[in-house]
């Protein structure tokens, strides 16, 4: 065998390499997949005895401040920080030219198979890229000085102090405008605003051939602007030096990749760092190091104050200074596509402009899902003095996007059902891209896909049958006009990850998951404790988990990418598995039979021939300890084993693409007022096949919850910047308008359980599907009920009003 | 009034100087005679009752009500979360109210009686144990103002239907959308206070 032929998840490298493929049960099933097991984190959240980053305080601590820049683009030409410097309760001044952060980078060395090439990263886009330097390039940019006070007002009172005489530049805001000839250029010495990436054009088959095969041609326009995270907790850092040695609080999604960047960019010796990383409020991207700009930028700044001071700094971000990044959907995009009568489209070609990054080129979800032969994707991507744009729950935004209109103009154009357009297109029954189709035969997967089950489900839950009709065609006895629409696409897990993970037997018989990992919301501790439960053979209550401390050694893999369960769930299975397997060793000179006639239930070992011969759990582990320096002469080893897991990388599972066998199909009931354009939503159905769910309510949790922050993205959520001055005008959250509990209805959540995951027990992610999918269905939901195209997005009362013809502009 | 006896001190009205035997008589010399609260606190002292215990402190003007219970007295259930009146998260009891704590100032509560999650769930109130069954939190954040608007609500009106629930919590804010489960975890509390109550 020639490891070189192979891809890397096809070589059984280790025992942590996964070869993917269908994970059959070898247990019985009494938590997993079961309602009802009590949440882990829920007392803690409940009573308000959660500890976040944002809640630590030290004794002695300082907090920091960084001034943003009031320009969007401008440059520091004097600055004079004497007066704040002496203001009383100010402790330490860092300015842009201290030789310890002068001319700092955010990139870093991450390059390689395993980390984010610099070029991938969140601050690709920006033509500067200093932690803390003298030039912003968009308003609110961190630049120029921070300072280090007893208090948060103190140090706001010093900002105010500084004096700064700034030059002004020119600013470009459209990623259009800012690609024409006359434009001026950003970043000077450049040749043009346009930013290299090697994603550029994508091609499969030849798209003339495919529109001469067509009998209809669709074009169409489509723009989306930007949104963000806008999470629950503020970006915040603690950093406290004692000696050579650091100690940080972190919010963050990935801290192990933090401290790896840290110790790049300071020198600083990675096992001299000692992360916490406590429970996270909200993340979505945001708090993904090293992607995002602000989170590494203020890691840096809080460690280098810290040294500076001598003493604990705390470095928080106010929601103001939050929105500080934008999606990285915010495209100008135009189709063509051709299609047979039948529905069968023959050839796509898209381009489209981003401003400041492209997600994803619009076209991946066309090559994962469909058998379109003929595909063309040109993504051109240019600077604006913008924030830099990122992953936002998630990069698969722009995909699906495109999908979800492609879909629904070609249906509209043939007259036909979009739901039949879907089956029609879709890469299932042998259709597959053919390396999916080599794969699932390879791997023991049926050769299908779950599309069928999952629009069946929804069409019934929403009344398709009775209720869709043609566009603009239904009038409500409520003055309103009716609108339906449709979506769908494959499963989301990221199919990448690597985690590791102990499992060890205290000697009181209670079981304890030791490793680090960060919790966003998506209860992952209950579902490790009810896999642990379940292979090991001891009840949930009997488990434990303390995630928050990366000095543990063992890191599960960071909740992104919709793949922690993917990854982490193989993990602690294959924990358990050994620290099982360690039980009944140990059990077998107790019993004196043979480990494998031995076997675990509800914390009691028993022989499984006869099992009236049995001994509880605690009395087998009595004497395996690790307390090695106990008195006493103690032989037996104590039972603890741990594993590792790698599932797929950076979305690559295979040579070609990754494994999609789960589909999902979303609906949406709208009703407009014609009369003020609004579009009130009034039923929401989410089909998900998720192969397996672990704990059921968590699964909906993740479909009705996305549900809203998809909505607002659609309908309300905009980040709005004056057109003169480049300065972002709803820099709150009262003027940066999401969903509210009165706004929309409860939506209807459907899984699906096909086991056709490629993760533990047939299962696959479900994290960002459904905020992802919500937003493009609303523009075909809306010309549904009003006759007219609105994809212009997020849809507002003004934009309905335009197309309805009632107001210019 | 009476000349003070040697074996205790002087209890010294104030406002006139006049002496008392006992703390108790100079307490009501005061309020009947000069018509204030007993003994006013020196500039800058609050008191504050938070989840039934008495708490004395000095506060600088500038201070927000989260800013003492937070950073003060250590209660982190009351959470920054918009950062200033837009999300409901720093929520707090106040004399029966649901109030947001990060756009009070703290020199004007005194004398407030105040409960957080922390008391909530301290006195085992049954909104604690729906939230944790029906999944009402995810990232967690947000929960504790929930907890204090919907404790506030069902304090007032044990009985409430879906509407005044959700009316109740419109203005508290959730990034993860948990949303639906919230009614459902109130209505059940407020079920299982009243059978708690007929028993």
């Amino acid at each position: 065998m020639t490891a070189k032929k192979l891809g890397p998840y096809q070589t059984l490298k280790a025992e942590g390499t996964y070869k993917i493929g269908a994970d059959k049960p070898t247990i019985a099933f009494n938590r997993i997949g079961k309602r009802g097991v009590r949440r882990y984190d829920g007392y803690a959240k409940a009573s308000g005895k959660a500890l976040y980053t944002r809640d630590v305080l030290l004794p002695g601590m300082l907090y920091s401040k960084v001034l943003a820049s009031p320009f969007a683009h401008a440059k520091i030409l004097r600055l004079d920080t004497r007066q704040a410097e002496a203001y009383p309760g100010v402790r330490t001044v860092l300015r842009f030219d201290d030789p310890a952060i002068h001319g700092r980078e955010l990139t870093g060395s991450i390059a390689g198979p395993t980390r984010m090439a610099p070029q991938s990263a969140g601050w690709a886009m920006l033509p500067v890229k200093t932690i803390l330097g003298d030039e912003a390039i968009f308003e609110g940019q961190m630049v120029g000085v921070a300072v280090c006070a007893d208090s948060e007002q103190i140090a706001a009172e010093a900002l105010k102090r500084v004096k700064i005489e700034w030059e002004q530049r020119p600013i470009l805001l459209d990623q259009e405008e800012a690609l024409q000839p006359e434009a001026p250029i950003l970043i000077p010495g450049a040749d043009s605003n346009q930013i290299i990436d090697e994603r550029e054009l994508t091609t499969k088959g030849d798209v003339e051939q495919g529109f001469q095969e067509a009998e209809q041609i669709v074009e169409f326009t489509a723009r989306r602007h930007a949104h963000l995270w806008a999470g629950a907790e503020l970006p915040c850092v603690i950093a406290n030096w004692s000696g050579d040695k650091l100690e940080m609080w972190v919010h963050e999604q990935q801290p192990y990749l933090s401290k790896l960047i840290l110790s790049e960019q300071l020198n600083i010796p990675m096992n001299k760092i000692q992360t916490h990383s406590l429970y996270q409020g909200c993340s979505f991207g945001e708090r993904c190091n090293p992607s995002n700009w602000h989170q590494n930028g203020i890691n840096v700044l809080a460690v280098l104050l810290a040294r500076k001071a001598g003493r604990p700094v705390k470095l928080v971000l106010n929601r103001a200074e939050t929105f500080y990044g934008e999606s990285g959907d915010v495209m100008a995009s135009h189709f063509k596509v051709g299609a047979k009568q039948d529905g069968t489209i023959t050839a796509v070609q898209m381009k489209s402009v981003f401003a400041n990054y492209m997600c994803t080129t619009g076209v991946e979800h066309l090559i994962d899902n469909t058998r379109i032969s003929h595909l063309r994707c040109e993504g051109i991507t240019a600077h604006v003095n913008k924030p830099p744009a990122w992953w936002c729950r998630c990069e698969q935004l722009p995909n699906v996007f495109c999908q979800t209109l492609i879909f629904d103009h070609v249906a509209d154009a043939l007259g036909l059902d979009p739901t039949q357009v879907a089956l029609r297109n879709d890469g299932c029954e042998g259709h597959d891209p053919s390396y999916l189709s080599e794969f699932k035969r390879r791997h023991g997967f049926p050769d299908r896909d779950s599309l069928r089950e999952c629009i069946e489900a929804g069409r019934k839950a929403i009344g398709w049958e009775e209720k869709w009709h043609a566009p603009g065609t239904r009038r409500l006895p409520n003055g309103r006009m009716h609108g339906m629409a449709f979506t769908w696409s494959h499963d989301w897990d990221d199919t990448r990850g690597t985690g590791s993970a102990a499992v060890m037997i205290q000697n009181d018989g209670s079981v304890s998951i030791i490793a680090q990992h960060s919790d966003v919301g998506v209860n992952p501790w209950t579902a490790y404790m009810q896999i642990v439960a379940d292979e090991l053979g001891v009840p949930y209550e009997d488990i434990e988990i303390n995630p928050f401390d990366l000095n543990v050694g063992f890191a599960l893999m960071s909740p992104d990418g919709s793949c922690n369960l993917g990854s982490n769930g193989f993990v602690v299975k294959k924990a358990a598995q050994k620290a099982k397997q360690m039980l009944l060793d140990l059990a077998s000179e107790k019993f004196d039979r043979p480990a494998d006639a031995l076997d675990v239930k509800e914390s009691v070992v028993f022989e499984k021939a006869r099992p009236e011969n049995r001994m509880p759990l605690k009395e087998v582990v009595k004497m395996a300890t690790p307390m090695l320096n106990a008195v006493g002469i103690w032989t037996e080893p104590p039972v603890l084993a741990w594993a590792w897991h790698t599932h797929g990388l950076w979305g690559q599972a295979l040579e070609t693409g990754r494994p999609r066998m789960c589909r999902q199909a979303n609906f949406i009931e709208i009703e407009v007022d014609t009369e003020t354009g609004e579009v009130f939503v009034t039923k929401v159905v989410n089909v998900n096949d998720v192969g397996q769910a672990i704990s059921p309510e968590t699964v909906e949790g993740q479909m009705y919850g996305g549900t809203y922050m998809g909505l607002g993205r659609a309908l309300t959520e905009e980040m709005v910047w004056d057109p003169s001055t480049g300065v972002l005008l709803n820099r709150n959250l009262l003027d940066y308008k999401y969903a509210t509990l009165l706004d929309y209805p409860e939506a209807e959540c459907i899984y699906l359980e096909t086991g056709l995951g490629h993760g533990p027990y047939g299962s696959t992610g479900i994290g960002e599907n459904t905020a992802t999918m919500i937003p493009g269905l609303l523009g075909p939901a809306v010309y549904n009920a009003i006759g007219q195209r609105v994809d212009d997005f997020p849809i507002t009362p003004h934009k309905v009003l335009k197309a309805l013809g009632k107001i210019k502009e | 009034m009476k000349e003070g006896s040697k074996a205790t001190p002087l209890n010294l009205c104030p406002y006139c100087t006049a002496a008392f035997d006992t703390f108790e008589e100079l307490k009501t010399h005061v309020v009947s005679v000069h018509k204030t609260e007993p003994l006013p606190k020196p500039a800058g002292w609050i008191a504050l009752t938070v989840n039934g215990q008495v708490h004395e402190l000095k506060v600088e003007p500038e201070w927000t009500l989260y800013q003492v219970i937070h950073d003060r007295l250590g209660l982190m259930g009351v959470k920054m979360f918009c950062d200033r009146g837009a999300c409901g998260s720093c929520t707090v009891i106040m004399d029966g109210r649901p109030i947001l704590a990060c756009m009070s100032l703290a020199i004007e509560c005194d004398g407030k009686h105040i409960q957080t999650a922390e008391g909530i769930a301290e006195a085992k109130h049954p909104l604690v144990e729906s939230y944790i069954k029906h999944h009402t939190m995810q990232c967690g954040y947000c929960t504790p103002g929930f907890i204090t608007t919907a404790k506030a609500l069902l304090d007032r009106n044990p009985d409430p239907t879906v509407e005044e629930v959700m009316e109740a919590l419109g203005g508290n804010l959730c990034r993860c959308g948990t949303y639906p489960q919230h009614p459902k975890a109130v209505l059940e509390a407020a079920q299982t206070l009243r059978e708690e109550g007929s028993k």
